[in-house]
């Protein structure tokens, strides 16, 4: 379905584009963002410093900029949607004041010099094509492929959007900005915002380029697998070190989206579908993470693992989900986790790239070993009876992490239709 | 290499978007000071402006305005106005995001009373 606006024809007028897979991703965010509104609740926003207007005003801001990177039918409106996205992020983190805000400003100072690499790049593919819009320029471009510009233009959209969605090399503001965040907010951070910038990502190389470029003999696409690899273990490996339990988690993302970029990376039906697959399971599964650790600290008073210990045996609503969600986050079978490490290792045998298999086994093992040092924190120390300071838990907190949890088993019990779904309706014209 | 100086000479344009985007590249990486840091972003921002502008740019050419509906339009006599609306887009956002970032350089300084990265980071430990 497209959008014209105010009826001027496509490549002079700006188009919304809503195809399937615009709408299976937007569907999965809109129902995540509502989520995280509802999570803040009654109880929580003691961690917004009494900053609750200013929260939902800035929120509303951000899910509405990230349906419009979702739906942009155009280079330059998908930057405008960017920045908006990434202003109200900013805003976002440093709102309750204290240690956030110099979080924010790195976040800030990253994130800009990225969004005007962007810019920078679209600047040079529309000085070579003459054009923004997505469907024109993917027409234009087969014959320009070996102009030194489209190459140029290609490389600073790859390392803007990369700083935006922590890859790897410029993943250094993620962690901090996302564990200084307040609680109520790391949630829609850490699922939709880095994802988003890897949709935009995967929009322009498989819909604007085609699926099989080769410009001047560098292979893009397994190029992003490469990277996307060494993301995967070395996120993981990042996380094996910390102690803080935002950290594990923001570092366990940020090795999510090299596996997604892997999947995406091996430039064939299978792995693409993975790679989408994967990137729905991971936005929940970074929700669910988050609204746990955000339990963890609103109602218990746990921050790092070492304490999870002191509560895990009386917090039942905690240590379910979290099961549930490792389950997830290590691809075990009957999560959508497994699902999606699945097809991304089938479409990488189907590639021939055992690399990318080996990476995703090896990012999948560092993953277990750091839920078996979470899991032995809490199972395995010696209970201190130290009574934890709790009464019941608020309502809005254990419907989010039942939803959550609940998501994530449903999107592996029903992977197959999901799967077809996306074959049938998401994928991109050329593949 | 004389050649290659010779190409880049003609392209004063080109010069002036690379030595603008690498000082400001430069003062964001060594200078500690948080406003100092704002204003390399803003001249690298700036700089990707003048790019889009300066590839925008025409000889003798007019306002986007038919100057006579007889006579069969020349293309090479107007200006192209898209890059200049993305410009100004671009401008825009630009300063927003500068606003948000003296915004949190302004509540930085009042949480700790210093715009000296080091210092800042010395309080955080």
């Amino acid at each position: 379905m497209r959008y014209v606006f105010s009826g001027w024809t496509v490549p002079l007028g700006i188009e919304w584009v809503a195809d399937g897979f615009a709408s299976v991703i937007l569907a999965l965010f809109s129902v995540l963002g509502l989520l995280g509104v509802v999570f803040t609740g009654p109880t929580s926003p003691k961690d917004l410093g009494g900053r609750i207007v200013h929260y939902y005003t800035l929120i509303l801001l951000l899910v509405s900029s990230l349906t419009g990177i979702v739906f942009a039918g155009d280079l330059f409106n998908l930057f405008v949607f960017l920045e908006v996205a990434a202003i109200s992020s900013y805003a976002l983190i440093g709102v309750a004041g204290g240690r956030a805000l110099f979080a924010a400003y790195r976040y800030l100072i990253l994130g800009t010099l990225g969004a005007s690499l962007y810019l920078l790049g679209v600047s040079y593919l529309y000085a070579v094509t003459g054009t923004l819009n997505m469907a024109d320029m993917a027409e234009k471009i087969p014959l320009l492929l070996h102009s030194k510009a489209v190459v140029g233009g290609l490389l600073f959209m790859f390392i803007g959007l990369g700083i935006k969605m922590a890859l790897v090399p410029f993943h250094a503001w993620l962690p901090e900005a996302y564990t200084h965040a307040p609680y109520s907010i790391s949630p829609i951070l850490a699922s939709l915002v880095t994802k988003v910038a890897l949709l935009a990502w995967v929009r322009i190389i498989y819909w604007v380029f085609n699926a099989s470029i080769v410009i001047d003999d560098i292979p893009v696409l397994l190029l992003v697998a490469v990277v996307g690899a060494l993301a995967a273990v070395i996120g993981a490996s990042l996380a094996l070190a910390q102690r803080d339990l935002k950290m594990i988690f923001a570092y366990g993302g940020i090795s999510h989206i090299g596996i997604i970029l892997t999947g995406i990376g091996q430039g064939n039906p299978t792995g693409f579908v993975g790679g989408v697959f994967y990137l729905l399971n991971d936005a929940v599964m970074q929700a669910s993470l988050f609204f746990l650790a955000g339990v963890a600290f609103c109602h218990y008073g746990v921050r790092t693992i070492d304490d999870m210990g002191r509560v895990g045996k009386q917090a039942p609503w905690l240590t379910g989900s979290l099961i549930i969600v490792a389950l997830g986050m290590i691809g075990l079978p009957p999560t959508g986790g497994f699902f999606g490490k699945w097809y991304i290792i089938l479409g990488a045998l189907e590639a021939g790239n055992y690399f990318s298999v080996a990476a995703v086994l090896l990012a999948t093992l560092l993953t277990l070993a750091y839920f078996v040092k979470l899991f032995e924190s809490i199972f395995r120390q010696p209970s201190t009876r130290v009574e934890v300071p709790s009464g019941i838990i608020p309502l809005s907190f254990k419907l989010t992490l039942g939803v959550t949890s609940a998501a994530i088993m449903i999107l592996g019990l029903y992977s197959s239709p999901i799967i077809q779904l996306l074959l049938s309706q998401a994928l991109p014209p050329g593949l | 290499m004389v050649d290659a100086l010779f190409t880049v000479l003609q392209r004063p344009n080109f010069l002036t978007f690379v030595i603008l985007f690498l000082w400001g590249f430069y003062i964001m990486v060594t200078r500690f000071n948080l406003v100092k840091k704002l204003i390399g972003l803003y001249l690298v921002q700036t700089s990707v402006i003048f790019f889009l502008v300066s590839i925008s740019a025409k000889k003798d050419a007019t306002v986007p305005v038919l100057l006579s509906t007889t006579e069969p339009v020349q293309a090479a006599s107007y200006l192209n106005p898209l890059p200049h609306v993305l410009t100004l887009t671009a401008i825009v956002v630009g300063v927003a995001t500068t606003g948000v970032g003296l915004a949190l350089c302004g509540a930085i300084y009042r949480q700790y009373g210093s715009l000296d990265e080091e210092k800042i980071l010395e309080k955080l430990e």
